[in-house]
């Protein structure tokens, strides 16, 4: 091959592809769609593309190879299997195919030839014709495709520089580019500012999303106030925070100074039976404590507890983010070896390799901590509080898992995301600097989130029947934060964020239709595109992907909706009623203490709080907590275990999640970090996708089950609760019918045509299993009950008018709000009247 | 099963009533002890054990001429034990009348099963004494002359166990005899080798003669003889013992021969000669007269497979003692984890095994041996059977796998386990079965649906293989067990598995015949099995209950209170929706059926 001929042949190939994407944009309805089966997100345009390459496919894919065609785009690295269904040209964009990587998560492409291995740079030549291409990915991905003989030798080559030099490296600057590349066409950033956010998961940004948390906490006392609406309190805290009911606003900032970056103490969460976690930065110490400032501070501090406050102090036994930044990056080289070299850790050193990395112990402590915090708020009547220096890394970590080990809401996939959102994007973790996207600040990265989400995973490993949500998920969100294209991640705060969102023009706001059809080159526009939120899944992957991201059928015992504040129904707890109001203790390795100098305003001999406050007590009560402590240290111990788990008792739901800490129960969290470790892939499932694992199909039946068990007591008693389960079925007919039945939603047609971005598609995406994961409609068989209305609609007259009714009914219902829909799963108690 | 317990258990009741109030009381503490028929009780006594995870419990211990049972008299501490014991490997005196300390004089316990006890008593008047006697007596039988227990026992199990592997059932299972291998009696008294078993598998065109020249050649008389063949191409595996090289380099015509007979039954262009041992250990095994294949072996290909033997195995595995119990240590886990190279021994067994495998399903016969063939040899073949063959993945296919490759093919369980035995330091004493298992327990964690046996199985499986309460594990070879009459006198482990399979089986269990497993052997993907490991610990029991069953039985129930509804659901209303009932008839019908006949029709047609 002549490497001179390339460039050349590169711009022959690329003008017919913009050529057709024009053609396809001037179709009303089709998108942009290759040749080869590609459906490219509106404005993008393939590069290149390589004919009859294999991708190999990974344990969780269920092995082997599959053949395809590879596409590279400004934006992907797409494959598309050979007999892959014809993409729906008016289905909603979707960024990443099942088989999809995005360029900014390539971290290096490698390239095998006949003997030899060669990493590829942007420069570089190659003087063989790789035979093998491996893309190493940021999120611990590798991605093989092999080149088949029949695979033209140019295109081989051309795909593999082309990769090498679209690919995003890891420079200043990239991030713009690639963000333009995936979002930046008109139709895209209209599309985007017409989404509607997901009404499932409470967002925390306005004064009724804070309310709507208080309100299912039953946490009492609390006010939002909106004293930093416009961040001048804190630039780093969010706009609305949740502060004690009789502090005023007026009294309010008067604290902010006293604490770093003015991170006053936050009500986060209440436990049902009664105890409060906050969390907050550390003092200013150097700072003249007024009278009133104490009564504040004071006020601020022991929220609505009177009685006891005890500071939990996050920096000593918990990693600095520097640690975790090491940490990991020996995790990661570990996993994935040495790329260029393929050189990897010998397998007899695996095990002390893997320990000298840290991690585990870095996961262990997290929990370890979480652990301690979750079970003195179990204790009940006590605030807790986190005290981090900065409060933005490890607190979140801290107070999101104990919510994850305490609040079984926290373990649904939309109770998580609104938990991520409250204890990490809404708090102000610096997801922008800790990411590192522009690759511009080394030394702040530090991957805190992933750290927590290791945590996370950790718990669901250990008490797996107790989530809702799955390790796909977690897999999906860890994979998410490697791409720079989330609002959520892309800044280090609400304000900054914020500052953004009022930059860009405002001339994205909703419109009906293709606004910008006329110019269909108004992708060079300057303005940035419009972020989405990383929580807009059906945005990022395939349904198919999104289904797995909960288990089909709840977890038992059924979440309770709404706690009631007032759990306090436990008799062993030892209540701390007797201890002196005011009383304050720090807890730090796993001891009590209360040093003169835990709050400066107390320490200070002379200041007004001695002439005003009576000293608080001392070490009185430190034996009551260290009991409400012991209750950790009792899974370490066996009697503990007759009484708290017994497994067919009723579990009491808000008992935490305690998980064991032993080195033999901690995981690695193989299906993430040994994804890539290409030669040594167990199959976890060897039955593969094609052949769920039997909980899963049982799940499956039993969701059909319910579902079957909705219909016909809609049949009879037609109660409202079966409208949960019939948009879906509608929404999963709407692909299906478009090509032979003319009968479904006259109506809704050409509405979805005038204004596609109005409909998107209803948000039952958790719960819609049997659609997608049972077998197509038209080999079902007769036994599926789900299938009825599917199977009916091509055999008799009879079912058709039901069906349309019905739908019509649904249609009605679900477009104008369609986030009213409620979740189906809440269906459980209804049905069982 | 369940009767002859009661009546003992009321029988146990009745001695009490006669004592007085007191000790009745305390008596009550062993009244729920439910004793096997034939079990008898020897002596309890006051007693406090020093529980390494709760300190010193005080209780009443009682021993059986099978079991050490403990229970703590105070209720705030419910610790009990229940060993077997066949699971005792040493019983130690602790401190002496004048130690002084808090409870310094008492037993000290070492158990084969990866747990130690101690025990304290009273100082005066020599109060362990009888104690010590009687259980050094009881735990090591045989050195006393009485016999072990599974002699003893009166059990009764309606199937007997004994039947779940007949020989001649499972040759024709495999589809022989056939035109390249014949099955020979010549060994029926045990004559031509003295532990293998009396039917063998030869290839055809060998002659009786031939057998026996081979026999001589071959360590104790362990000829190359099929232990499996591949129902398509014909590919076997053969396992034996080394050949007799010695320093020298001796050379036996008919040995080479009768290998190229084997790799002619299926017209292997090269037979793959497997040797478990280290390269330098075959080596060094020439001078005490064994040794392994050489050049002159044409046609036939040598590979080591780098295993170490009995003593490395041992020795790893108290290592592995060592590190989890009583306490696990925690500061560095990993790295104490890989010095006892454990895991690594495991990973070299299964990855032997799957070279064979992969051999053996590529259409080439192999010959697998080490020393004497009964120990990484039985790893080996079984392990590579049990990737070939689904049938094995099944409950009674195990038991026939074990039954066959490890025990009529004479794994020498008696010097390997010491079974009655008090000489607790005997360097024959090794875990290569328990090492077996785990990596059985290895594939099925790799593979959670292919085996229709569960962990608790496995479990059952190395408690018995110390109890002595089953004949099953007891002896070294056939010979020695007609000679013992195990099958007549004692009752087989597999009578109390089969009587109750549905707690050993796997609800996950999807039948897929014809599919080889090949395991990841990489350390990347093995675990240490913690629930068999470190199971004494208090903390690691809380995980016994898998959550994945746990919840896999949560929705059987769910799915069942769902069936039910709906059934109720139409029968009320039958009337007004018979839109409903036409679409939903063939589901009705199944309603009816049972709920697992319901699951799997419905599954069917995915």
């Amino acid at each position: 091959m002549l490497t001179g001929s390339k460039t050349t042949f590169k711009v022959r190939q690329m003008l017919p592809d913009i050529k057709e994407r024009m053609l396809s944009q001037s179709g009303v309805n089709a998108r942009s769609r290759d040749v080869f089966g590609l459906r490219c997100l509106p404005g993008e345009c393939v590069l290149q593309r390589a004919v009859m390459v294999r991708k190999k496919l990974t344990a969780r894919e269920g092995r082997g190879w599959l053949s395809g065609t590879l596409f590279c785009t400004h934006f992907r690295v797409a494959f598309v299997p050979q007999d892959s269904p014809r993409p729906d040209d008016n289905a909603d964009p979707v960024l990443l195919g099942d088989h999809d990587v995005a360029l900014a998560s390539i971290e290096k492409v490698v390239v095998v030839g006949p003997n030899r291995t060669k990493l590829v740079t942007p420069n570089s030549s190659l003087k063989f014709t790789p035979e093998e291409l491996v893309l190493y990915c940021r999120d611990l991905r590798v991605i093989c495709f092999l080149f088949d003989r029949l695979t033209p030798d140019a295109q081989v080559l051309e795909i593999t520089y082309t990769i090498a030099k679209t690919y995003q490296p890891p420079k200043p600057g990239s991030v713009l580019s690639f963000q333009n590349a995936a979002l930046g066409s008109v139709e895209m950033k209209q599309f985007l500012s017409n989404r509607r956010r997901n009404a499932h998961m409470n967002w925390y940004e306005s004064v009724s999303d804070w309310e709507q948390e208080l309100e299912r906490c039953g946490a009492m006392g609390w006010r939002v106030s909106s004293v930093n609406d416009r961040f001048e309190m804190s630039t780093s805290l969010s706009r609305f925070i949740v502060v004690p009911h009789k502090v005023l606003d007026t009294e309010l900032k008067k604290s902010f100074a006293h604490f770093n970056e003015g991170r006053i103490p936050r009500w986060c969460w209440r436990h049902p039976r009664g105890s409060d976690l906050l969390r907050m930065a550390s003092f200013q110490n150097n700072i003249y404590h007024e009278k009133d400032d104490i009564r504040n501070l004071e006020m601020i501090l022991f929220g609505c507890q009177s009685s006891l406050c005890v500071v939990v102090e996050l920096a000593e036994e918990l990693p600095s983010p520097a640690d975790i930044q090491l940490a990991h990056s020996r995790l990661r080289a570990l996993c994935l070896g040495d790329i260029s070299t393929s050189v990897s850790v010998p397998d007899d050193k695996w095990l002390s390799t893997l320990e000298s990395t840290h991690w585990l112990d870095y996961t262990r402590s997290c929990l370890k901590k979480a652990s301690e915090v979750a079970c003195l708020l179990r204790g009940g009547h006590l605030t807790v509080a986190l005290q981090e220096a900065d409060d933005r890394d490890m607190s979140c970590v801290v107070s999101s898992l104990v919510q994850v080990m305490c609040d079984p809401h926290c373990r649904t996939q939309h109770g998580f995301q609104s938990l991520v959102q409250k204890e990490w994007v809404m708090a102000g973790h610096r997801f922008y600097s800790r990411v590192n996207y522009h690759r511009d600040n080394d030394k702040e990265e530090a991957p805190v989130f992933l750290l927590f989400l290791d945590c996370v995973w950790q718990l669901l490993s250990q008490y797996p029947s107790r989530f809702q949500l799955t390790d796909d998920f977690l897999l999906a969100l860890h994979d998410s934060i490697h791409l720079p294209l989330f609002s959520s991640f892309l800044a280090n705060c609400q304000r900054e964020r914020c500052k953004r969102s009022q930059n860009l023009g405002q001339s994205y706001t909703p419109v009906n239709g293709w606004r910008d059809m006329l110019h269909p080159d108004s992708s060079s526009d300057p303005s940035d595109p419009p972020l989405p939120p990383v929580w807009d899944w059906d945005l990022q992957y395939s349904k198919h992907r999104r289904d797995r991201f909960t288990q089909p059928v709840p977890p038992v015992p059924p979440l309770q909706p709404l706690l009631n504040g007032n759990l306090n129904t436990n008799p062993d707890t030892h209540r701390l009623t007797d201890t002196l109001p005011g009383s304050v203790f720090l807890l730090s390795r796993g001891t009590f203490s209360c040093p003169a100098n835990l709050l400066p305003w107390r320490s200070t001999s002379s200041g007004p709080y001695k002439k005003s406050h009576r000293r608080a007590a001392s070490s009185e009560n430190v034996p009551g907590l260290e009991r409400l402590l012991k209750a950790w240290a009792l899974t370490e111990f066996p009697q503990a275990l007759t009484s708290t788990s017994g497994p067919q008792g009723p579990l009491d739901p808000y008992e935490p999640l305690l998980p064991l800490l032993m080195g033999p129960c901690m995981g690695l969290w193989r299906e993430c970090y040994l994804r890539g470790a290409l030669h040594a892939q167990a199959f976890s499932h060897p039955i593969s996708a094609n052949h769920p694992h039997p909980v899963e199909r049982l799940a499956q039946e039993v969701q059909q089950l319910k579902d079957k068990l909705a219909q016909v007591s809609t049949g009879t008693d037609r109660s409202p609760s079966t409208k949960t389960a019939e948009p879906r079925r509608t929404d999963a007919n709407l692909n299906q019918n478009t090509n032979n039945g003319t009968f479904l939603f006259p109506a809704a047609r050409p509405q979805s045509k005038a204004a596609p971005r109005m409909t998107p598609p209803p948000t039952s995406t958790t719960t819609n299993h049997q659609t997608s994961r049972g077998p197509p409609p038209a080999s079902a068989p007769p036994s599926r009950p789900v299938r009825r209305d599917n199977g009916g609609s091509s055999s008799s007259g009879n079912k058709h008018t039901f069906l349309f009714g019905h739908s019509s009914v649904t249609e009605a219902r679900t477009y104008p709000a369609p986030n009213n829909a409620k979740l189906p799963k809440s269906n459980g108690p209804s049905l069982a009247s | 099963m369940a009767s002859p317990i009661s009546v003992y258990n009321s029988n146990a009741l009745d001695t009490h009533i006669s004592s007085t109030s007191r000790e009745s009381l305390k008596m009550e503490l062993l009244a729920d002890v439910s004793l096997l028929p034939g079990e008898d009780r020897i002596i309890d006594k006051d007693i406090i054990y020093i529980c390494p995870f709760n300190g010193a419990v005080k209780g009443k211990v009682l021993i059986t001429n099978y079991r050490l049972y403990f229970k703590s008299s105070d209720a705030d501490v419910a610790v009990m034990l229940d060993v077997p014991l066949g699971a005792i490997s040493r019983v130690e005196k602790m401190g002496g009348a004048s130690s002084r300390g808090e409870n310094s004089y008492g037993l000290d316990i070492t158990c084969k099963d990866m747990r130690n006890l101690r025990f304290a008593l009273k100082q005066e008047g020599h109060s362990r004494r009888d104690i010590f006697e009687l259980l050094f007596k009881y735990a090591f039988p045989l050195s006393h002359s009485l016999p072990l227990f599974a002699y003893v026992t009166q059990e009764k199990y309606e199937e007997s166990g004994w039947n779940i592997y007949k020989p001649m059932e499972e040759f024709r299972r495999q589809g022989l005899p056939n035109n390249k291998w014949r099955i020979t009696f010549i060994n029926k008294n045990y004559e031509l080798c003295d532990t293998y078993p009396t039917v063998l598998a030869v290839p055809f065109k060998s002659k009786e003669e031939d057998l026996k020249r081979v026999a001589a050649f071959r360590s104790r008389g362990r000829i190359p003889v099929l232990s499996w063949i591949h129902r398509e191409n014909q590919a076997v595996i053969v396992r034996c013992s080394q050949p007799l090289v010695g320093m020298s380099g001796k050379r036996n015509k008919d040995d080479e021969r009768y290998l190229d007979m084997i790799r002619e039954a299926n017209d292997t262009p090269k037979l793959t000669i497997y040797d478990a041992r280290p390269n330098v250990n075959a080596v060094a095994n020439k001078a005490t007269g064994g040794g392994y294949e050489g050049d002159e072996y044409q046609n036939a290909e040598l590979i080591f497979l780098d295993i170490q033997n009995i003593h490395v195995m041992r020795e790893s595995l108290k290592k592995l003692k060592d590190i989890v119990y009583p306490n696990v240590e925690e500061s560095h886990w990993l790295s104490s984890l890989e010095s006892t190279h454990w895991l690594e021994h495991v990973k070299l067994v299964l990855s032997g095994a799957i070279q064979v495998a992969d051999k053996v399903s590529s259409g080439n016969s192999v010959v697998v041996h080490c020393s004497d063939g009964w120990d990484r040899t039985a790893q080996l073949t079984s392990l590579a059977m049990l990737m070939l063959d689904s049938h094995y993945r099944t409950l009674r296919g195990f038991q026939v796998l074990i039954e066959k490759e490890w025990i009529s093919f004479g794994h020498k369980f008696a010097s390997r386990i010491g079974h009655g035995d008090k000489n607790h330091a005997d360097q024959d004493r090794s875990p290569i079965f328990v090492q077996f298992i785990d990596c059985v327990w290895q594939m099925t964690k790799q593979f959670p649906t292919a085996f229709e046996f569960n962990e608790r199985l496995l479990l059952t499986i190395l408690d018995h293989l110390y109890s002595c309460r089953f004949g099953t594990f007891l002896y070294n070879c056939e010979n020695a067990r007609d000679q013992h009459e195990v099958r007549s006198k004692a009752v087989s482990l597999w009578s109390l598995v089969n009587s109750k399979m549905d707690i050993y089986l796997n609800p996950f269990y999807t039948p897929e015949s014809g599919r080889v497993l090949y395991p990841v052997a990489s350390m990347r993907h093995l675990e240490l099995w913690v629930t068999y490991y470190i199971r004494w610990n208090p903390r690691i029991q809380q995980q016994q209950q898998s959550p994945v069953e746990q919840r896999y039985k949560e929705l059987l129930a769910l799915r069942d209170e769902y069936l039910k509804k709906l059934e109720e659901l139409q029968l009320s209303d039958s009337s007004p929706s018979s839109r409903l009932a036409n679409s939903s008839t063939p589901n009705t019908s199944s309603t009816s059926s049972t709920p697992s006949q319901q699951y799997t029709h419905l599954q069917t047609p995915l």
